[in-house]
């Protein structure tokens, strides 16, 4: 048992401090200010190019897949913590395949790794991609969403309407999930690359969000899109078999919701990173304002400290379990919602200690207490992740 | 390098501890809690096996174990009865301030002679649970409670030293609200002859957050225990039709229980780890006896809330574990001091 991190990661943390502190922090404020995601052509995606970031984890063909990041997952959520410390939502902000990367290197043929993620191995400029689950009528009951694919000779036609979906009217394609046989409910879930300027997407809405302004959360529309077959994932080479006669159906979606499993304890630690900055203000806060000797104050930040330390502890062990390969499901989730009821909690809190201080609006505290509550409703809320673990610990039934 | 792993050795002594706690203690807690007392067969076996000398040093004839040890095997058999563990465990965190300030020449002198004769005990009480005065080189004053019907020798600990005593105290027994298998009694020192005594701040904040991290472990296993308990009857027993775990009210409540005493057990590991690296743990195992404590306060009603009326009787072990992690949150300077010594980081 150890829980130390080596000095060859302690470094790259330090590398991603920097970075952050210089980089990340102020294109995030400048986008709160504003009220906006930062515009396509901000200068920041450009300079994070060069850092050497916006690149895909496929090593091109012929090259070595893997179907996970190559460092573990226990990297992955270090170095996100620290990033999301910066600010949160410039890393969901910055260029890059992001959240269906796992999903298609786990699941794409060669094929469609070449044709879309080629282009992220050296991309000539900013790129993105996105993936699109959620739908107005909800998020988490999966076997329940409304958009549609029908087969239509060699093509499918995507009907529906997604929403809170990160970067989709900037990325090159949207992995779009959708129903293909909605008699069997979850088993007829697929997913499909749906390429920008498709007839039939649009209807791109930007929202305006509480907090995370950095990122473009967006919701749009696919009325009678029409896809070339080979743009089912992991279907492209087998185009011409019928859904319910190919093994890898079941695959494609369990593919996505094995990504989400193993996605959680990322954004764990982004919510622990975002309750260490408010952590970290609020002590600022307290010794410039001689607060320290009162208990009040001193029991509040004792509180902070601690529980975010069992949060990152749990973080880690739902990663560690992952990367050893072991079942994490329960972890995963109560990591989750541990580490994104206390991180809300503590910019809560925070909150309290800087008193009208926090009611003006301009203190880095305050947004965080607006950035922190999106945590504990992405990929599961605190709920469903209650769900999940009672479903594993009780048995509680579907 | 992050593992959350055990290595084989530890594995083993836990499964052995574990396998000890449930087949020779169970069936007889709540013997154990009305006698007062532990039977003298049991404490021979848990003497043979080594385990009343965990971590006194090799060249004492102790295992020379760490602190992730005495942590592990305390959630063991605080899960079975934490009462009878601190009988069983007869140096108990006395050890700490012996080692600490006196290292084996104190060891030697003071915690051998209890080990070699059978019954003994060895009690720590900290100067701020009691009303002790010190004059020529003798204590007097009295310490409310103390989880023991023996006292043969007396540590008593100090914000910046320690004392022993040996002779000169008298033992009133208790009735006691929990850990009564390991006896409860009032001590009252007269002019008790100071045999040793050590100023150090530093070795006694040491020695104190060891002892906090010991009460903090026996709680873990008291939580531990008490949530799987009322875990286990709740997919059991029926209500409106189906197992009462599978309204979602009850659901979350486990849910949360179960979450809870896993940042008790992140907490006490992460701080024996860093006792064990050599390092100042300190404010860890304070943060982390705060944290028992505050999980005690959500788990232990909550044990006996879910059985009901069941829970109430002490037909069921729940509403033992709610008062046994009470006393046990009161133990080692309480759950304020401990707060202090959790916010030293901010100075």
């Amino acid at each position: 048992m150890d829980f130390e991190i080596s000095k060859e990661l302690r470094k790259e943390i330090d590398e991603t401090r920097e970075w952050g502190e210089r980089q990340v922090r102020p294109a995030g404020l400048e986008a709160d200010r504003n009220g906006a995601p930062l515009p396509v052509d901000h200068l920041y995606f450009r300079r994070y190019l060069e850092h050497g970031g916006g690149r895909t984890r496929w090593h091109g063909a012929g090259g070595k897949s893997s179907s996970g990041s190559s460092d573990g997952v226990v990297k992955s959520v270090i170095l996100g913590e620290e990033t999301s410390y910066w600010d949160r939502g410039m890393t969901i902000a910055n260029p890059g395949v992001g959240l269906p990367e796992g999903i298609v290197l786990a699941s794409s043929t060669e094929e469609q790794k070449q044709r879309f993620l080629g282009p992220f191995l050296e991309p000539d400029r900013p790129r993105w991609a996105s993936f699109a689950l959620t739908e107005p009528s909800g998020g988490s009951d999966t076997a329940n969403f409304k958009t549609r694919a029908r087969r239509d000779g060699k093509h499918w036609v995507l009907s529906g309407a997604k929403c809170f979906i990160g970067n989709a009217s900037r990325a090159d394609w949207i992995l779009v999930q959708a129903n293909a046989d909605p008699d069997k409910g979850r088993a007829g879930q697929r997913a499909f690359f749906v390429e920008q300027g498709t007839p039939g997407l649009g209807g791109f809405k930007i929202e305006k969000k509480m907090g995370l302004k950095a990122y473009e959360s967006t919701s749009f529309t696919l009325e009678e899109c029409r896809i070339p077959e080979n743009n089912l994932l992991g279907e492209g080479d087998r185009a011409s078999e019928k859904p319910e006669q190919s093994d890898k159906n079941v695959k494609g979606y369990k593919s996505t919701m094995g990504t989400l499993n193993a996605s959680r304890p990322g954004v764990a630690a982004s919510a622990i990173g975002i309750a260490r900055a408010a952590l970290d203000e609020s002590i600022s806060f307290a010794r410039a304002n001689d607060l320290m000797k009162q208990i009040r104050v001193r029991d509040r930040l004792e509180l902070f400290q601690r529980k975010l330390r069992a949060a990152w502890l749990m973080v880690l062990k739902s990663a560690w379990l992952a990367d050893e390969g072991k079942p994490n499901i329960v972890e995963a989730s109560m990591g989750k919602v541990y580490a994104a009821e206390i991180a809300q909690d503590i910019a809560t809190l925070a909150m309290e200690l800087l008193g009208v201080v926090g009611a003006r609006g301009d203190h880095l505290i305050e947004k965080l207490y607006r950035d922190v509550k999106a945590l504990n409703i992405v990929e599961g809320t605190g709920q469903i992740q209650r769900v999940i673990m009672g479903r594993q610990l009780v048995g509680l039934p579907r | 390098m992050i593992d959350f792993s055990l290595n084989e050795d530890l594995e083993l002594i836990v499964d052995t501890i574990r396998s000890f706690s449930n087949e020779r203690i169970l069936p007889k807690i709540r013997v154990f809690e009305s006698e007062r007392r532990v039977d003298d067969d049991v404490c021979k076996e848990f003497a043979m096996a080594s385990f009343d000398r965990l971590e006194l040093p090799e060249s004492l004839g102790g295992s020379g174990l760490g602190m992730l040890a005495r942590v592990l095997v305390n959630e063991e058999m605080g899960a079975v009865d934490p009462g009878a563990a601190l009988a069983l465990d007869r140096l108990g965190p006395a050890f700490y301030v012996l080692d600490a300030f006196g290292g084996l020449k104190a060891l030697s002198q003071f915690a051998r002679p209890i080990l070699e004769t059978e019954g003994k005990r060895a009690v720590l009480v900290l100067e701020s649970d009691s009303t002790f005065d010190v004059e020529h080189g003798r204590v007097s004053g009295a310490v409310p409670w103390i989880p023991s019907s023996r006292a043969d020798l007396v540590v008593i600990l100090s914000d910046t030293g320690a004392r022993v005593v040996e002779h000169g105290s008298s033992l009133q027994p208790l009735r006691g609200s929990g850990l009564r298998a390991a006896g409860a009694s009032s001590l009252r020192l007269e002019h008790a002859p100071v045999i040793a005594q050590w100023q150090d701040a530093r070795k006694a904040a040491q020695a104190l957050a060891k002892a906090r991290l010991y009460a903090a472990s026996l709680l873990l296993g008291v939580l531990r225990h008490s949530s799987e308990f009322s875990r286990n009857y709740a997919m059991n027993r029926e209500a409106f039709g189906r197992p009462i775990a599978h309204h979602q009210g009850l659901a979350f409540l486990i849910v949360d229980m179960y979450t809870a005493v896993e940042s008790v057990r992140l907490l006490v590991h992460d701080a024996a780890l860093k006792i064990d690296r050599g390092e100042d743990g300190t404010q860890e195992s304070a943060a982390a006896f705060v944290e028992a404590v505050e999980a005690s306060r959500f788990i232990g009603p909550n044990g006996v809330q879910i059985l009901g009326g069941h829970g109430f009787m002490q037909d069921y072990p729940v509403e033992k574990a709610m008062r046994e992690s009470r006393a046990l949150g009161l133990w080692m300077g309480g759950i304020d001091r401990a707060r202090d010594d959790a916010s030293k980081f901010l100075e």
